[in-house]
């Protein structure tokens, strides 16, 4: 029996894709101190929770299938402490929640703990829309600002949104049938803090605090510049309606977003028009309040959700420098074009094999044994004496040599 | 969901409402001024408890339908659980409460095409007759094009013994007029990979002016002549020709389309079954145990929509000029491929769609326990009902 879950349940843009990824990378010394980390592939706790929610990902969710229960069976098999960890989980309604804990052992004595990452809202608003962007979204920064403050929330992208996003929400859906005592939570620290202090939180939450664990990150989700962003959302309106989803995954959210401009770290960052700054702070402030009252553990400072003071020169991504969305371009255009190049001796290579096969299939069927063979088998069907002869060469051949 | 220890009026107001819905009762929440006890985990959302009350309107669901519809949660994305307008004050976090009443039936059919989708994975697909005994003289032949026409013909002949392919096997493309072909491709996407609604899914086409594979005739002949060891291409537009061209006597007419609320409404089961089975599994599930349920609803199928009218036009034109002008031969009128006025609504409605989710929900509760009474009845046997 499991002794204990640790179940992160967010937020996005919180630093959880490096923490997974060390976690994953990591799976065999946390077993050897009696930790699980249940996955076989990097992406198995993100399938098991679009399973759990019942949620479509452009296809992905094909592959999620019966995964929260295969996730939960392991959990469960364990007889020590498990992690278990996605972002999206944030998003889970409360019949959702109460499956989830259940599944987990929860009524069978398992002592769950609820972790949750956060970050100011100076930071989490533009780093949300950005991820909208990247998930071919075409809507303006104005009308995403909008849209998320409208208290009526009616909208997708404000439900989705508030429901990563709200922390007293989130945490009364987790937290309703824990103690207090059992809900962590992690804030981000302030921009210019040193870079390590995110994961000792982290790391201190989990009990993994004296583990030799190999921190250097393969995955990340690197954010993009104000330019960059702009023509990414161009890029949406311009292709959004011919390109699949499983086509833009590795072609606009990889190559051109990951992989090219988010390299470009030399342009102005995605920030908070000034006229939002105060409403998001005065929220943030709210919020911060509330956790203090409820008597949640803080590992952090509730400080650092209050976020940055405004910047002092705010560069709007709806109406972008179009000197810095050219360079973005031209960068694109020459990502676009090696990656052409190599799929097309890709192309080549598979043509002239696929010519090939053509040239042994015809060959085959224009050889005169074939023809030969073929009206042999023809004229034996057509009498008793000719179909034993057929089979009893077949049952000496060893196979079937009927040609359908 | 309001939590459960919470105690005030609004609160209990809203667990009487609970318990009335659960009795079978059907006042609507704005009418409901009862008290009742907590009698739960949390209080579900307005949402499933304004499915609930429609349930009982449309019949009277079982005990464990009502215990499903109450714990179930809406699948995708969209807008979370609801609280219920006046049962709590307003909140300071979480989105705001709602009058269940004023839900659109979009919000109700998340969650009534997840109960659904359960229901067809727990269902016995109605099995396909099998593979007949191969007669070696059969013709050999290949059916493509409108699914429509090819798919059920295709399973037909099989059965009778004649499974397509072979060598120098003829390649037989079927088609009608092109404005019914789009609507048979639609269908059969929402019996299959579900996707885009019947309009978004045309405005894609027209926008990019592409035809969808299957419906694609030109295309098909292409692709499928010269392939060494295949016989000739031939496009068949009157399926009367059929049954000489594959070498038996009489085939069987195609099913007519279902009507286009029954198709929507796979369709949005199709999203849901694709987060619970395989995909080849969920194109078992949809042929072979929703279509039978959905085949006799009531209603008029999917038409083209005057909008597009123009433009199917325009392609049905220039496939029948590639047709002719490439030299294959067809079977039947070469203008069959030009839109014809059929009757039929341009796109399905949401409330007809809700109401078959009831009616599908009710009749496969009915015949898991036994019950059969469907008639729609006034509740309220064990609760208080009282009007404000």
């Amino acid at each position: 029996m499991t002794k204990r879950v640790l179940l992160h349940v967010g937020t996005p843009k919180t630093g959880t894709s490096y923490l997974q990824d060390v976690l994953f990378r990591n799976r065999p010394v946390l077993a050897e101190h009696d930790i699980l980390y249940p996955a076989e592939r990097f992406d198995d706790q993100f399938l098991a929770a679009l399973d759990l929610m019942r949620l479509p990902w452009g296809g992905l969710e094909t592959e999620a299938v019966g995964a929260w229960d295969r996730l939960a069976g392991r959990v469960r098999a364990w007889d020590g402490t498990a992690i278990v960890s996605h972002e999206i989980l944030a998003t889970a309604s409360r019949s959702q929640v109460g499956r989830a804990l259940e599944s987990l052992g929860h009524r069978d004595g398992v002592e769950i703990h609820v972790v949750l990452s956060v970050r100011d809202l100076v930071r989490q608003i533009p780093a949300e829309w950005q991820e909208n962007v990247k998930h071919r979204r075409t809507i303006s920064y104005a009308r995403f600002l909008e849209e998320i403050r409208d208290p009526q929330r009616d909208s997708r992208i404000a439900a989705w949104f508030w429901g990563v996003q709200e922390v007293p929400d989130i945490l009364d859906r987790w937290g309703h049938d824990l103690p207090p005592e059992r809900i962590h939570l992690v804030t981000v620290p302030a921009p210019g803090g040193p870079p390590s202090l995110l994961w000792q939180r982290f790391s201190r939450v989990l009990g993994l605090d004296g583990l030799e664990l190999d921190l250097e990150a393969e995955r990340a989700n690197p954010s993009l510049g104000v330019p960059e962003t702009a023509l990414l959302r161009r890029i949406n309106q311009a292709v959004i309606h011919d390109l699949d989803p499983t086509d833009y995954r590795p072609l606009v959210r990889e190559l051109l977003a990951h992989q090219t401009l988010s390299r470009r770290t030399d342009t102005p960052r995605l920030a908070l028009p000034p006229e939002v700054h105060p409403w998001a702070q005065d929220l943030a402030a709210a919020w911060a309040s509330e956790v203090k009252d409820r008597g949640y553990d803080v590992v952090g400072d509730l400080a650092d959700l209050v976020g940055a003071p405004p910047v002092q020169t705010w560069a709007d991504p709806d109406h972008p420098r179009e000197k810095q969305v050219a360079g973005a371009a031209l960068d694109a255009i020459s990502a676009l074009l090696l990656e052409n190049a190599r799929l097309r001796h890709t192309e080549e290579r598979l043509a002239g094999e696929l010519h090939e096969a053509h040239r042994a299939l015809e060959r085959a069927y224009l050889r005169p044994t074939y023809r030969f063979r073929e009206k042999t088998v023809r004229r034996l069907q057509t009498s008793r004496a000719g179909r034993g002869a057929l089979k009893a060469y077949r049952v000496a051949r060893g196979r079937s040599s009927r040609s359908e | 969901m309001t939590s459960g220890p919470e105690d005030t009026p609004g609160v209990r107001r809203a667990w009487g409402w609970l318990r009335h819905l659960q009795a079978g009762g059907t006042t609507a929440w704005a009418d409901w001024s009862g008290p009742g006890p907590a009698g739960g985990r949390v209080l579900p959302g307005a949402q499933q408890l304004e499915l609930l009350r429609r349930l009982n309107l449309a019949g009277r669901p079982s005990e464990a339908l009502v215990h499903r519809v109450l714990t179930a949660s809406a699948p995708g994305r969209g807008r979370p659980d609801l609280e219920l307008d006046g049962a709590v004050d307003r909140p300071r976090f979480g989105p705001p409460p709602v009058d269940p009443a004023d839900l659109p039936d979009d919000e109700l059919l998340r969650v009534a095409a997840n109960l659904l989708a359960e229901d067809v994975v727990a269902g016995e697909p109605v099995p396909e007759p099998g593979p007949g005994w191969v007669r070696p003289w059969r013709r050999r032949h290949r059916l493509l094009g409108d699914p429509a026409l090819a798919v059920p013909l295709r399973t037909e002949l099989i059965a009778r013994g004649r499974p397509p392919g072979g060598r120098n096997a003829v390649v037989l493309v079927l088609g009608t007029d092109l404005g019914q072909m789009l609507a048979d491709v639609w269908e059969h996407r929402c019996f299959g990979d579900g996707g885009a609604t019947w309009r978004r899914w045309l405005d894609s086409l027209a926008r990019r002016d592409v035809l969808p594979p299957r419906a694609d005739l030109l295309r098909i002949a292409e692709a499928w002549t010269g392939r060494p060891g295949r016989g000739r291409v031939e496009v068949v537009l009157d399926p009367a020709a059929v049954p000489d061209l594959v070498g038996v006597r009489r085939l069987s007419p195609p099913p007519p389309p279902v009507a286009a609320d029954a198709a929507d409404l796979a369709r949005r089961v199709s999203a849901v079954l694709s987060l619970l089975v395989t995909p080849p599994r969920r194109e078992v599930l949809l042929r072979q145990t929703l279509r039978p349920r959905l085949a006799g609803a009531a209603g008029p199928p999917v038409v083209l929509p005057e909008e597009h009218r123009a433009w199917v036009h325009d392609r049905a034109v220039r496939m029948r000029d590639g047709l002719l002008n490439a030299g294959y031969a067809v079977h039947g009128d070469p203008d069959a491929l030009l839109p014809r006025e059929r009757p039929g609504a341009a796109e399905p409605s949401d409330a007809g769609v809700l109401s078959l989710a009831l009616r599908l929900l009710l009749e496969r509760d009915a015949a898991a326990t036994g019950h059969t009474d469907h008639g729609s009845h006034d509740g309220g046997h064990d609760g208080e009902e009282t009007t404000r």
